[in-house]
């Protein structure tokens, strides 16, 4: 008990000193900022989901053509997952003499379990928000049934059987399937009125969806247990499937919070690792002494680490405090762009930034420490006999390997773990022997410069084990910078050209081949900017290479999918924009029978060029053959399509057109106008949805901007570290040279010199670096394309020179003020 | 702590044919050869000779804080040379002590937490009465929680005094404790060191130049360039 008093009491005493500054700040900054973000993108990313949950209405759902067998629901409500359940079909409605086939949809209770629904009894503009469906004996209708009917709100609606009562005109549903072609106006019922409707009946064509949300776990556990129970025609939905463009931009934001996250703890580390050395050097006196007195090897270790397991402990719990905090602040300041209900933070994610701050400690400093344990005691006697230095395998093996655990935990991958470590640690020995020979090189020329240069310089060389250390910590820490901003910045140029903000927000749909010029003049009378017309026939895919698809797919893939359903089939004479063939050539004559496939199908369904596919429409079929491979980007609102057929292949078939284009709110008036003059064509209104996709995008570039800070942060200790590192050398040196007759501006002139020359080399280092591993990042992980910034090449080694050039002034300062026979004293 | 101490014979300390070299880049230094000692329990001994003769070495070895090259070394009946470094550390805590030239105080810690490192390491649960009773003895009961920055040298090697004598070890080691002195001051901490010794009837090995000095020893051992003459 006496030895660990004797520890506190240490550590307590050095704390106050200063000694220990610059670790617990590097410590704090790791634990804060990785508390922060883990607890800022769990919260982020649980709003976020539930967000999109909306769009499913919730966070899982069961597509199944007849109910689902009842131990299924039981299973769910033992895992505690609410649920609620619709029905899906198509009913024709007469009134009025009048015929309107349209969609119906019977909801529970419980409906919808995410999002909510809008409602209005007269124009557009009084709309009210509804956590519930209509109740029994009432139906909910969109607005285009009224007149189409000759209805008015009040009067009664006979569907199937049943009679019921309008009582609101639906003008929002969170979970309106995009499948813009089945597309019929909407009647919604309650479930309870299902049955006396008589239309559902066994052999009907009915779609049910069983929606869940929960506990993620949970959620989890009944996704695995029910995936190998599924019947071919049952599917389960969730929003990475389901969304694919709010899937990919979640995915991209996740991979980036946690790319810098780990870059903060590199850095932090790095510091650590520097700050640690420092302390164990001033330390082997001491210990040399201790272990005189008797201390065994052990006993120092302990009597150390048990310091800095204190030490990591109260660093852990006030980073985790601060973290905390600054998440906290960070939703403050954001809390105008995000929705009213926030995921309230988990507890798990304050104990990871907990668990973080003890490993990276663990990882980065204990291997500087164990140094320590070596020093011999005859140092008492004999001043210069230093320890080992700790084997390089321990120091970098250690600290690879939090690394490594931190980037599998973020990208789940070992593999690519594997790569990127491996990378890592053969740029680093490269890199070491690199330096090694600039600073050979420039030792070479010393004889032939003036004094001050001379000076300057041989202080990068006196200790060049040092100098390598910290040009490697000085560009690491600058690649980890370079890294978070240049990834952050065209992360967010990429959402910004990927939704610009005239993206169209309105899609017309079935426009007859008649009335296509028509519509065309409409809209561009009202000075209207819409994408190209694309003619729609119906189809499906049944055969590749005369094999039925049935055979070829897999479960739950995109494939499957889209062999379950009708797709939409289209021909042009030229690539549309934003398409990029990927293999294959787009055609330039006008052969018939070929069509170009969309990459992700392609692969899914494992369609290669050359391979011939067989459509049913209607009643007929089409072969064609694949001549291109397209990738195209999803998230664009503009129409796209999985098989684009050459002109002539589809022409005989009935076809309609669909386009979209950008409506400004003030223009929303317009849509009556459409919607009376084209009784036929559908408008599906989207700017909701891209409005809450382009606030999820604004909250994402907040939140990274954001984390950018932390990094910089961690930057400077990692400066002050590693200028503080060989600090206590350089002060006596200073002094011995004044004591010789240097003067104060020589010195200055010398330490200006070194340091620039330190940030001037780690710069560079870093470019080359940051310039590889961006390349790497964008075309493997990020999936965005690389271009080459010129002008880093020029701003971070002018960075580097400066900020350590200056940082390592400040922290020298002492070296010319200070009384040299006190230095020189002090030392002893 | 009470001293366990060798009562069938009185040699604390006997070496055989006792050496130290090391290899360097101009080929092997001797540094040490065929030293012979046997000192007697209570015994006071000065090593004398040049800078670089050899000195410190030879106090090295005996204090078990180095190994030698050749010969062997026992402290109070045992082998330090088959001892490994850990059992050289328990035999220090137990039996020896140490007054260094350069103080060697923790200077993070006050005179009187300096003065109780030795006991506390050996788990001794008196350890501040020991200390504050030790300090009392030097004269700096009045500095008790000052730091070595705010103590004198002449205060600080007495503080160092106090730390090698609160264990009242069997065999003190002086390497040059007057050497960061003037002569003043010098010369009242060898006093008090020649007093605490009578009192605590302690093997004293100091390491001097000052021939004043080792003649107040009863014992010398000359060495030049390694060897004893
Ligand atoms: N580990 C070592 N490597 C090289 N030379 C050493 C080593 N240890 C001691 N010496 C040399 O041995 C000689 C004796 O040293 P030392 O015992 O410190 O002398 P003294 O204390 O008498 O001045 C010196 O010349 C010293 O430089
Ligand atoms: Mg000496």
């Amino acid at each position: 008990m006496s030895r660990f008093n004797l520890a506190l009491r240490l550590l307590w005493r050095d704390s106050r000193t200063g000694e220990l500054t610059i670790l617990i700040l590097a410590l704090v900054i790791a634990v804060t900022s990785s508390t922060a973000i883990a607890l800022f993108s769990d919260r982020m990313k649980r709003t976020m989901t539930n967000q999109t949950a909306e769009f499913l209405a919730a966070d899982l759902v069961i597509e199944s053509p007849a109910p689902v067998p009842a131990e299924w629901l039981a299973k769910a409500m033992k895992l505690d997952l609410a649920q609620a359940r619709t029905a899906d079909f198509s009913s024709v409605l007469i009134e009025h003499d009048e015929l309107l086939l349209a969609g119906i949809k019977a909801v529970s209770a419980a409906y919808p379990l995410r999002g909510f629904l809008k409602t209005t009894t007269g124009d557009y503009l009084t709309e009210t928000i509804t956590r519930n469906g209509p109740e029994k004996g009432t139906a909910w209708v969109e607005k285009r049934i009224l007149p189409a009917l000759k209805l008015n709100l009040g009067d009664p609606l006979t569907v199937g059987e049943k009679q019921l009562t309008i009582s609101n005109i639906i003008s929002y549903e969170p979970d309106k399937k995009g499948d813009f072609y089945s597309f019929s106006p909407r009647v919604m019922i309650n479930d309870a009125d299902l049955q006396a409707t008589g239309i559902v009946q066994p052999g009907s064509h009915v779609h049910y969806f069983f929606q869940f949300t929960g506990e993620p776990k949970a959620l989890a556990e009944f996704k695995r247990w029910l995936k190998p129970q599924l019947n071919p025609s049952q599917r389960i939905l969730d929003i990475n499937e389901d969304r694919p463009e709010l899937g990919s931009a979640l995915e991209r934001a996740e991979r980036y919070l946690g790319l810098s996250s780990i870059a903060v703890i590199l850095i932090s580390g790095v510091a650590i690792a520097m700050a640690t050395r420092r302390y164990t050097e001033r330390h082997f006196n001491a210990t040399a002494l201790l272990r005189c007195l008797g201390c065994k090897q052990n006993e120092i270790l302990w009597l150390y680490s048990s310091q800095f397991v204190v030490l990591g402990l109260v660093a852990s719990a006030v980073g985790c405090l601060l973290g905390w905090f600054a998440q906290e602040a960070l939703f403050h300041l954001l809390r105008g762009l995000l929705p009213q209900q926030i995921a309230s933070p988990g507890l798990l994610a304050v104990f990871f930034g907990f668990i973080i701050g003890m490993a990276v400690l663990l990882g980065f400093a204990l291997p500087p420490l164990l140094r320590l344990k070596q020093v011999s005691p005859l140092r008492v006697l004999r001043r210069e006999l230093e320890p080992l230095p700790s084997s390089a395998w321990l120091i970098y093996g250690l600290s690879l390997g939090i690394i490594g655990i931190l980037i599998w935990k973020y990208t789940g991958d070992l593999k690519m773990t594997a790569s990127i470590l491996g990378t890592g640690l053969m740029t680093l020995l490269a890199l070491g022997l690199l330096i090694y020979g600039l600073l050979n090189l420039t030792r070479k020329l010393l004889p032939s410069m003036s004094l001050t240069w001379r000076f300057g310089l041989q202080g990068l060389f006196r200790n060049s084990r040092a100098s390598v250390s910290q040009i490697l910590a000085f560009s690491l820490t600058l690649v980890a910078m370079v890294l978070s901003f240049t990834v952050r910045t065209d992360l967010i140029d990429n959402w910004q050209n990927q939704l610009p903000n005239n993206a169209p927000n309105h899609f017309a749909l079935n426009i007859f081949p008649a009335q296509r010029a028509a519509f065309q003049q409409e809209l561009q009378l009202q000075h209207i900017t819409g994408s190209q017309f694309f003619p729609v026939v119906r189809g499906r895919l049944v055969e590749i290479n005369h094999t039925p698809v049935q055979q070829i797919v897999s479960k739950d893939t995109q494939g499957e999918n889209a062999t379950h359903r009708e797709l939409s089939l289209t021909w042009t004479k030229e690539l549309p924009e934003e398409n990029k063939i990927v293999a294959g050539s787009w055609w330039n004559n006008q052969q018939a029978g070929l069509v170009s496939v969309e990459q992700k199908l392609a692969e899914s369904l494992k369609i290669k060029l050359g391979d011939l596919l067989k459509f049913t429409v209607g009643s007929q079929q089409i072969n064609a053959t694949v001549t291109s491979i397209r990738k195209l980007r999803w998230d664009t609102m503009k129409p796209n399509f999985y098989m684009i057929f050459s002109p002539g292949t589809l022409d005989a078939y009935p076809s309609t057109f669909i386009t979209s284009f950008y409506l400004p709110e003030p223009q929303k008036n317009m849509l009556n106008t459409l919607v009376k003059k084209y009784p036929g064509t559908t408008i599906l209104e989207v700017d909701f949805i891209l409005q809450q996709f382009k606030t999820i995008l604004a909250q994402l570039t907040q939140a990274i901007n954001y984390l950018l800070y932390f990094a910089l942060m961690a930057g400077f200790a990692v400066l002050f570290a590693a200028v503080y590192a060989t600090l206590d050398n350089r002060i006596y040196e200073g002094a011995l040279m004044r004591t010789l007759g240097a003067n104060r501006s020589l010195l200055r002139k010398t330490h200006i010199i070194e340091f620039s020359m330190l940030g001037l080399i780690s710069g560079l280092l870093a470019v080359v670096i940051s310039e590889a591993i961006i390349y790497a990042l964008y075309t493997q992980v990020m999936d965005m394309e690389y271009r080459p910034s010129l002008y880093l090449w020029a701003v971070i080694p002018c960075t580097g020179a400066l900020f350590v050039g200056m940082a390592g002034c400040w922290g020298v300062r002492h070296v010319l003020n200070k009384s040299s026979l006190r230095i020189l004293r002090e030392q002893y | 702590m009470q001293t366990q101490v060798n009562q069938t014979s009185n040699n604390i300390i006997v070496t055989e044919n006792l050496g130290k070299s090391v290899v360097t880049s101009e080929g092997t230094l001797h540094i040490l050869s065929s030293i012979d000692l046997i000192i007697k329990s209570g015994e006071s001994i000065a090593i004398v000779g040049e800078s670089g003769s050899g000195k410190s070495t030879l106090i090295s070895l005996l204090a078990g804080l180095d190994t030698p090259s050749t010969g062997s070394i026992s402290i109070n009946g045992k082998q330090l040379t088959s001892m490994n470094e850990d059992g050289r550390a328990a035999l220090r805590n137990e039996l020896i002590g140490f007054v260094f030239q350069s103080f060697q105080l923790l200077h993070s810690l006050t005179a009187l937490e300096n003065v109780m490192l030795p006991l506390e390491l050996s788990g001794d649960k008196h350890a501040k009465a020991a200390a504050t009773a030790l300090l009392h003895r030097v004269g700096l009961s009045h500095r008790l929680t000052h730091t070595p920055k705010q103590l004198s040298g002449g205060e600080q090697q007495r503080v160092a005094l106090a730390r090698a004598f609160v264990t009242k070890p069997a065999i003190l080691f002086a390497d040059e404790p007057t050497g960061n002195l003037d002569s003043k001051t010098g010369a009242t901490i060898v006093d008090l060191l020649f007093e605490l010794n009578l009192e605590n009837h302690t093997t004293l090995i100091l390491v001097t130049h000052d021939h004043t000095l080792a003649a107040r020893c009863q014992r010398t051992i000359q060495l030049d360039s390694g060897c004893m003459v």
